[in-house]
């Protein structure tokens, strides 16, 4: 009797297990995996926004011609130092790799990962238009490009800084709760209420930057228009809107690190900085790793910024990946070209979902 | 009691029908809060028309007007959305230069056999207005304006550097005449001579156009580009010898050159009609530096008048009908009587009536560009006029703000518009 009301209670756990789960899975499936499907179905078609609406048998199946015209061009050749510098940092990546999994100084699994980053560097900007070629799309290639150099300066930017003012802030004092709420606030302002901000903080008329360069004797500078800083104004207003998340994922991290760490670290002589570099960061490397991760996932999907304070410009050296998508898509009404866009920039950010996995799971050996 | 029912039923219909029917409308122009009802007092384009339809929301009887939420830069991929989504609003203003787009498609209604029961004579158009909104053969939309590019000019600083002859501004016939104005403009004030949004908002590709208009050559033709040729060099090279000399500043983005003009430090503002009434208004405040201002008719520097111009005109979804259409056609004969209050803005009316009263002629600064309606030129009709507009900023920005060679400047922009008439 008692077993077999056991048994029927597993069962039922079981059941119940599911019926609890059902809503969530209903909601991913229709919002989540029935869109991504639908998305890279969309890809295969020359479909136009507003026609395919008005006419459902508008569109055309294309097969993957759509990612033929935005990824490849005519007479695409490859050459081993048609991008010198890029292409030289990926084979230095490939030789470092290996040689630090032969010293074993690293494990294999990071060994690996860092050297497929390092041989994706190499090959792929070695790509380039032979003699009479051009690539089909102008402005793909450039675009990622853009998307990357912007991730590249956001990602660290917002890690080292958030973990410097976390670090400052670990105090139990009331005035360090303060200071942290002031510095998580601007996390929770929405996009267009950041770039308003700090549209008015680069205006070289009215703007607080240029006030303080005039101050002190120099011309200001037009941020937005300028091809050499319009970029560095959008990573900049990036890193001060998403410092709070970050911020507060390290202090978490760091009032995990036990007390009694410190208190053997200041036997030896280890505070302050010193305490910092020695307890704090290695105790904190799950976290770094999570936040870059986490970081790197949300900044390829940069918008807003660029969209708001430059309008991808001048001359697109702010253009990025997702407005180039929403403009071929509704602007162009090109759904179909748009969407093959939209699944390479979902194959590079699952890239680093896959990359988190495995680094997570190395730690937990 | 048979006759109580039929009785009840006829007053529920009657009733029903005297619900007010709800009509959603989009447009852009930005946003006015508090613009009330009266369009005669509004100033600027967003309470002007904000003013008209709070007006027709409250005049007209069993017709209520919702202005929807939307955002000028972003306004034609929403409009197109809601279209997509079978969400178009009942109402919405639009650019001719989309009527290929938008009617090829069959999104906007015909509606040359609405005009009549709606109280709206085509007859009164201009017949360039007919035109804005005619495509085979059909009518798409009533007309409201006709703007174009004009030079917005600091009388005070043109005086200084002598360059004003019976109370005129003195406007250069030629790109070498531009240069040595200028440099009597920076000799005289230290001023720069001229400003426009060269750095964000396509105003530098529209005078650039306009230049190449003049030499009588476009940007396409058929579909053939037509942009890496030596009356686009001209053009480009009009504006650049400004920049190189040091005598305007390309790196000012709409919001900056404004204010340049208004700050008294920029002779020449390139601007359309929309500002007109905003700039005169600004003028008259002591705290402004400028203060006496005029407006100029686009120069001609080559052989032929021509300026940018555009139209902007209010059309509704092919799907309305019904009642519902009628209560939209309403709202567009309530804007359309209101041709003269949106000409307040420094629009050019389209409405004949109206350009003939004496109302229109005694607005302000009204009798200085009058030349403008004849030179009012626009780009041949592209379903993809915007991808277009945006290469052309695109390379004239990296001209003026990157240093890009034109030659290769221009022979990118036509590599890249030769690929959008392709496809």
């Amino acid at each position: 009797m008692t077993g077999q009301t056991r048994q029927k209670r597993r069962i039922t756990q079981g059941q119940a297990a599911f019926v609890l789960l059902l809503p969530f899975l209903a909601t991913y499936a229709l919002f989540l995996v029935y869109p991504f499907l639908r998305g890279i179905w969309i890809s295969l078609h020359d479909w136009n926004l507003l026609a395919v609406a008005f006419n459902p048998d508008a569109k055309e199946f294309v097969g993957l011609r759509n990612y033929e015209r935005v990824m490849w061009g005519r007479n695409i050749e490859w050459g081993a130092v048609a991008s010198p510098l890029l292409q030289g940092i990926g084979a230095a990546g490939v030789a470092l790799s290996v040689f630090l999994r032969r010293a074993g100084r690293v494990s294999k699994v990071t060994a690996i990962a860092l050297g497929l980053a390092s041989a994706l560097l190499f090959v792929l900007p070695g790509f380039h238009p032979g003699e009479g070629g051009r690539w089909y799309d102008r402005r793909f290639w450039p675009t990622v490009g853009n998307t990357l150099v912007f991730v590249g300066w956001t990602v660290p930017g917002v890690t080292v800084a958030a973990l410097l003012i976390a670090a400052a802030l670990n105090r139990e004092t009331r005035a360090m709760s303060v200071y942290r709420t002031l510095f998580f606030l601007s996390q929770i302002l929405s996009v267009t209420v950041v770039t308003l901000i700090w549209q008015i903080m680069f205006s070289p008329r009215q703007g607080l930057i240029a006030n303080v360069t005039e101050a002190f004797g120099g011309s200001p500078i037009v941020w937005l228009t300028d091809e050499r800083f319009a970029m560095a104004a959008i990573v900049i207003t990036t890193i001060w809107w998403s410092l709070g998340i970050a911020m507060i994922l390290f202090l978490a991290g760091m009032q995990d690190i036990s007390k009694d760490l410190y208190e053997a670290g200041a036997l030896d002589n280890a505070t302050g900085a010193r305490a910092f570099w020695y307890i704090t960061l290695p105790n904190l490397k799950r976290t770094i790793t999570l936040v870059i991760v986490l970081q790197v996932i949300l900044q390829f999907q940069v918008f807003g910024q660029a969209h708001l304070m430059t309008q991808g410009g001048p001359n697109d050296t702010t253009q990025v990946l997702v407005r180039y998508i929403y403009q071929t898509a509704f602007r162009d009404s090109e759904l179909g070209r748009a969407s093959a866009m939209a699944v390479f920039l979902f194959v590079i950010m699952g890239g680093f979902s896959i990359l988190q996995f495995v680094l997570g799971r190395e730690d937990d050996q | 009691m048979k006759h109580l029912i039929i009785g009840a039923a006829v007053a529920a219909t009657v009733a029903t029908g005297a619900t007010a029917q709800e009509v959603t409308l989009g447009r852009f122009f930005g946003a006015c809060e508090d613009a009330g009802t009266d369009t005669k007092a509004s100033v600027g384009e967003a309470c002007i028309i904000q003013s008209i339809i709070n007006a027709a929301d409250a005049e007209l009887d069993g017709i209520t007007v919702t202005t929807l939420p939307t955002d000028w830069g972003n306004y034609y991929d929403q409009i197109k959305a809601a279209y997509a989504g079978g969400t178009p609003p009942d109402v919405h203003v639009m650019h001719r230069h989309r009527v290929p787009e938008f009617a090829g498609l069959g999104a906007i209604a015909d509606i040359s056999g609405d005009l009549e029961a709606a109280g709206i004579d085509p007859s009164d158009w201009s017949e360039n207005a007919l035109a804005a909104v005619s495509y085979e053969g059909g009518i798409y939309g009533v007309p409201m304006d006709f703007h174009a590019n004009l030079w917005h000019v600091n009388m005070d600083l043109m005086a200084a550097a002598g360059l004003v002859e019976d109370g005129k501004p003195v406007l250069p016939t030629s790109p070498e005449e531009l240069l040595q104005h200028a440099q009597m403009v920076k000799d005289a004030t230290g001023q720069d001579y001229l400003a426009a949004d060269f750095a964000q908002f396509p105003i530098g590709v529209r005078l650039v156009l306009a230049l190449m208009w003049q030499q009588n050559a476009n940007i396409f033709d058929g579909d053939t580009a037509t942009i890496n040729n030596d009356a686009a060099a001209n053009a480009v090279t009009a504006m650049t010898q400004l920049f190189d000399a040091g005598l305007a500043n390309p790196q000012l983005n709409y919001a900056d050159s404004q204010q340049a003009f208004l700050n008294g430090e920029a002779a020449i503002l390139v601007n359309g009609t929309w500002v007109v009434d905003f700039y005169t208004a600004e003028a008259a405040k002591e705290e402004v530096a400028l203060d006496n201002y005029y407006v100029a008719d686009f120069p001609t520097l080559f052989d032929t008048g021509a300026t940018w111009a555009d139209s902007h005109m209010w059309a509704i979804p092919a799907s309305l009908d019904g009642d519902q259409r009628a209560a939209a056609m309403k709202v567009l004969a309530f804007i359309n009587d209101h041709n003269i209050d949106w000409a307040r803005t420094g629009h050019m009316a389209v409405r004949t009536s109206v350009l003939e009263s004496a109302e229109y002629a005694g607005l302000p600064h009204r009798d200085e560009y009058t030349g403008t309606a004849a030179i009012a030129r626009d780009t041949p009709p592209s379903e993809r006029y915007g991808a277009i507009q945006d290469v052309l900023n695109r390379e004239l920005q990296a001209i003026w703000l990157t240093g890009k060679d034109v030659t290769a400047a221009l022979a990118d922009a036509e590599a890249e518009v030769q690929d959008l008439l392709d496809r």
